[in-house]
């Protein structure tokens, strides 16, 4: 643990020292990297304490390179605003990107630097990640995107201090789970809470779901170009969900939960008067759930008032898999200054900083899961490292179509079948277009 | 109120018995009247109530409530004005509408004159090409202003000076036509008066023209300084720093961030309204005669 | 809603407005500022955007030519656009809801709001409180109207009504089949008060004699509005019918604030279909026909103006 005090920064000032210094580009390319003016900006739509523990990071690699480096908010309208900054040519420096589909966009523009062309060679920073995590951020074989920070998106948040009481325990299986509805139910209780009217919040539910019941190449398939969303396996799913999320187990029933934001429904479960007792969502959750927005007297009670457990298996499939959701860094410009950036974000030193805040979960191995704040983050963290397959959020793969809305849809009951379809044109189009 | 008023067109009644009845047979029309004035007051004044009351109180009960517990507080507006962003935002507002109320004015004022009171060859048709461009809708512009304006080489999108363009461009088509339309029912005589004594075109329009119009003027001023102060769209496209951004925008980046936080939302609301109302109730006679100018011979 | 195009203006007494006479410098000296600004923003605008159409559109640029692949993906593949069925759906359609109900209800309120206030005493105070959402943003209408629509008996105003006669609670933003009547609801609140004042002025010039006249004849009240008042202000109702229809084709504030297009894309409309295809997909191309779309459909109004200038200009 000590050595890496002082491996990490001696790393840093080699590769920000190469990448400076080095005129003729990295391994990997020819790039003739310019020379930058000691200044950058970064954005991307954090605001709050997510912006403050990244802005540590900025701090710490202003200390390490002596460049300066802004952060720019810009809490909606992220990707126009992108867009239209771009084409007015004065983009930012860096973006950090939510959805993968923005970023295939924007590379096939030509708005973005690949990796390459900054200096920075794959290889050198593959050995940093989890194999299949660089992937995300690829487009048309290069390398454009580097996955910043990630959250598992397999945690079912509840209180034990409330299950104890009710005398039932988390569920490991599809049917532990359903049986665990009943229980909640038969004790008095509504068991889901769910912000449906946040239409991701479904899509989570689907991917998981799908991707626990089909696998990794099933999963893979539906959220690429030759996805078909008319298969079997998608109403199969949507089916599976629909036990669990109905009239009888959400609170406010199914119209209810359609009003709902995913915030306030994390507070049905968590404020000083909760109304359910289960959320499924990221792992984010316990940071909202502790703080400001939601019930400030629960931090420092995790474990005991509130904690999470995994997603369960389907009929015996599934174990091991967990699905989760990240932000990726784009260059917009290519200047030496933006390379020294990219790079010491891919180092553990970075990631230590970044992961202190407790915001995020770093994606970067050798990251100690010892510095996160909580033990629920701590053991999201261990989730995700240990997990046997991990799969990028898939509605962020999408070309921009909104299965959010299709899911609404079956919330509401309504008849799938046309829906699909409709939504498979639309899909299959979308990406031919891109 | 004034320019609101006008007489009814009924003989007045004589004896106090002959009001009762007139007023009670008219009940009808008072009571839809009444609803009418309170479907269109209410939804204003219930958002204008919640921005002083406390945020706990608005989670808890209705904005009626302040009926049976009165409780207010200014500190949505505080709160709004320095953490939010709104005061700032307020300044950016008054930034970028003054001198798009300005430009426009002097703009279409002089090409107006020339439109009325100057002699060139198709005249007409030009005045034609300028109605029919009054459809023009902002969109067509976003695409090709933002590449153009990149490419002119000066700080248009980063400053404030691409927006004072876009929108006074797209201004002109109406003020243009609103002005010819004025101009060209002023006193010829007093013009060809003055074309006699050898006064410029420049002092005619200066000193005639422009002093005789000020109510189409100033109707018009006021017209485009609402609409640039409400306007949300063009400030998203062409203006390219946050720390720029007006009212409007502040207001859709904190439904973003605070969808239900009605106390801070409502405060928010209301100071984008502020100006403009205050504004168009005291300019109100220049605002509704500019509008009436314009549809009623 | 603000109108953004205010009703055009109508030469009256035109004295000087035939043109001719040689070239004039001061003319020129006088136009060139709007010559410039209107070539440079409304015309260079029009024409590349209608070039661009035709093109993929990459960051704006013309960077492939896509022929007419665009267009037949709008109108045949797009059901977010227009979905030809039964019921049909898509922002093409929803405009075509509040041109509709939102036109012809905001001109009925308005001539009966007329109408009526001409028999009160506070009629000035009327036509002041109905007009006054003209002066408030789009933005602002959005966030007083969601909190009306709020799905809460205690926040939204609706529903606390709803809730004395025991029914809901309602999220009618949060229902794709409520949500285009909910919007229209808001825009009809924010411009009755325009149609009103106008029609108001207008209804003003009918000549007291007729109206009297018809009374003595025994015709009662519903008879005169239809059969006297309405065609004596057809042209100013027209006017006001145009203006509508030219806030309803560029209809986006309202949409883009209180819903962003949803639930999914239920209440989409044009000008937000082009905003969300252009600038937030990164579709240029296709962003720009929907562009020519509005253009297209405001053809119609332009022609109208026209031949009312023109229909004018003869007359002198």
């Amino acid at each position: 643990m000590r050595k890496f005090r002082l491996v990490a920064p001696f790393m840093t000032a080699v590769l920000v020292l190469t990448a400076c210094g080095n005129g003729d580009g990295g391994d990997d390319g020819d790039a003739d990297v310019p020379e930058g003016d000691g200044e950058i900006t970064v954005t991307s739509l954090w605001g709050g304490t997510e912006q403050e523990a990244f802005e540590a990071v900025l701090a710490a690699f202003e200390e390490e390179s002596g460049i300066t480096a802004t952060y720019e908010s810009q809490r909606t309208e992220y990707a126009s605003f992108l867009r239209n900054r771009i084409q007015g040519g004065n983009p930012p420096d860096v973006a950090i990107i939510p959805g993968i589909g923005t970023l295939r966009s924007l590379a096939r523009d030509g708005s973005l630097i690949s990796i390459s062309e900054l200096g920075i060679a794959q290889s050198d920073i593959e050995g940093n990640y989890a194999p299949g995590i660089l992937d995300v951020g690829v487009v048309d074989d290069e390398l454009y995107g580097i996955m910043v920070k990630l959250n598992s998106k397999s945690t079912i948040f509840y209180s034990p201090e409330r299950f104890a009481e009710m005398g039932v325990e988390p569920a490991e299986t599809w049917d532990d789970l359903v049986a665990l509805t009943e229980s909640i139910k038969e004790a008095g209780s509504t068991p889901w809470a769910l912000g449906a009217q946040d239409s991701w919040t479904l899509t989570d539910w689907f991917e998981i779901t799908y991707l626990k019941m089909h696998g990794t190449e099933a999963y893979d398939t539906l959220f690429s170009p030759d996805g078909d969303w008319t298969d079997e396996t998608v109403t199969a799913t949507i089916d599976k969900m629909l036990e669990i999320l109905n009239e009888e187990n959400i609170e406010g029933g199914v119209d209810g939960s359609l009003a709902t934001l995913f915030v306030a429904a994390i507070g049905k479960v968590f404020s000083t008067s909760p109304s359910a007792e289960l959320y499924y969502g990221g792992g984010f959750v316990g940071g909202i759930a502790t703080g400001a927005d939601v019930n400030p007297d629960l931090a420092g009670q995790e474990g005991e008032a509130i904690d999470w457990f995994g997603f369960p298996t389907i009929d015996g499939n599934g174990e091991g898999l967990v699905t989760y959701g990240g932000d990726v860094m784009a260059a917009l410009v290519n200047d030496s200054d933006v390379a020294a950036f990219m790079e010491y974000l891919t180092t553990a030193d970075a990631g230590q900083v970044w992961a202190e805040g407790g915001t995020i979960i770093s994606p970067i191995v050798d990251v100690d899961t010892g510095v996160y704040p909580t033990v629920l983050i701590q053991a999201e963290a261990d989730q995700v490292t240990s997990a046997e397959a991990v799969r990028f959020d898939g509605s962020d793969l999408l070309p921009g179509t909104d299965l959010g809305a299709v899911l609404q849809s079956a919330l509401r009951g309504e008849d799938m079948g046309p829906i699909l379809e409709e939504f498979q044109t639309a899909t299959s189009t979308a990406w031919e277009n891109e | 109120m004034t320019a609101l008023q006008d007489t009814t067109v009924q003989a007045p009644p004589r004896t106090a018995s002959e009001r009762l009845a007139r007023f009670v047979g008219k009940s009808p029309v008072h009571i839809i009247l009444g609803i009418i004035a309170l479907l269109w007051l209410v939804p204003t004044i219930g958002l204008l109530i919640t921005s002083f009351r406390p945020g706990a109180d608005m989670r808890a009960t209705g904005w009626w409530n302040v009926i049976v517990e009165p409780r207010f507080t200014l500190a949505n507006y505080e709160r709004v004005l320095t953490n939010e962003g709104m005061g700032q935002a307020f300044l950016n507002s008054l930034f970028i509408t003054v001198p798009s109320t300005i430009l426009p004015l002097l703009v279409a004022s002089m090409a107006a004159f020339a439109l009325a009171w100057v002699k060139f060859p198709f005249r007409d048709t030009v005045f034609l090409t300028i109605v029919a461009m009054l459809i023009v809708p902002v969109q067509v512009g976003f695409i090709p202003l933002v590449v153009a304006m990149r490419e002119s080489g000066m700080p248009l999108l980063t400053t404030y000076a691409g927006a004072w363009l876009a929108h006074t461009a797209f201004a002109l088509p109406f003020g243009i036509f609103l002005l010819r339309n004025f101009f060209i029912t002023l006193p010829k005589d007093l013009i060809e008066a003055a074309r006699i004594d050898g006064a410029s075109n420049w002092a005619i329009f200066r000193t005639i023209v422009v002093p005789l119009s000020v109510p189409a003027i100033a109707a018009y001023g006021i017209f485009q300084f609402l609409w640039v102060w409400n306007d949300l769209l063009m400030a998203l496209i062409y203006v390219q720093r946050t720390t720029l951004q007006p009212m409007t925008y502040q207001v859709t980046t904190l439904l973003g961030t605070y969808a239900t936080e009605w106390s801070l939302l409502s405060a928010a609301a209301f100071l984008v309204m502020v100006v403009p109302l205050v504004v168009f109730i005291s300019l109100q006679r220049y605002f509704v005669q500019g509008l009436l100018a314009g549809s009623v011979k | 809603m603000t109108a953004e195009n205010p009703p055009v203006a109508v030469s009256t007494t035109a004295t000087a407005s035939k043109g001719g006479g040689g070239f004039s410098w001061a003319a020129l000296f006088f136009l060139a500022p709007a010559a410039l600004l209107l070539l440079v923003f409304l015309l260079f605008p029009t024409v590349y955007t209608i070039a661009l159409s035709f093109n993929r559109g990459r960051a704006g640029e013309f960077t492939e030519w896509t022929g007419l692949d665009n267009w037949i993906r709008l109108f045949t593949e797009d059901p977010n656009f227009l979905r030809l069925g039964f019921p049909p759906s898509g922002a093409l359609w929803n405009n075509v809801l509040w041109l509709v109900f939102y036109v012809s209800l905001v001109v009925l309120a308005g001539l009966i709001i007329a109408v009526m206030a001409t028999r009160v005493r506070y009629e000035a105070w009327i036509k002041a409180i109905v007009f006054l959402p003209q002066a408030i943003a789009a933005t602002s209408l959005a966030v007083i109207w969601s909190f009306v629509y709020a799905p809460d008996r205690n926040t939204g105003l609706m529903n606390a009504v709803l809730g004395i006669a025991d029914i809901g609670p309602v999220a009618l933003l949060g229902n794709p089949s409520t949500v285009n009547w909910a919007l229209i609801a808001v825009g009809i609140w924010g411009s009755v008060g325009f149609a009103t004042v106008i029609l108001s002025a207008a209804i003003k010039g009918i000549s007291s004699e007729v109206l009297e006249a018809a009374r003595v004849d025994g015709a009662n009240e519903t008879q005169i509005f239809w059969r006297i008042i309405v065609p004596m202000v057809s042209l100013p109702i027209a006017v006001v019918a145009v203006t509508l229809v030219v806030n309803v084709i560029k209809l986006f504030d309202l949409i883009f604030v209180m819903t962003q297009g949803g639930p999914g894309t239920s209440s989409r409309v044009i000008a937000f279909s082009m905003y969300q295809d252009a600038f937030r997909q990164g579709q240029y191309g296709y962003g720009a026909a929907i562009a020519v779309v509005m253009v297209v459909l405001l053809l119609p109004v332009m022609i109208f103006n026209v031949r009312r200038f023109r229909a004018e200009a003869v007359q002198q």
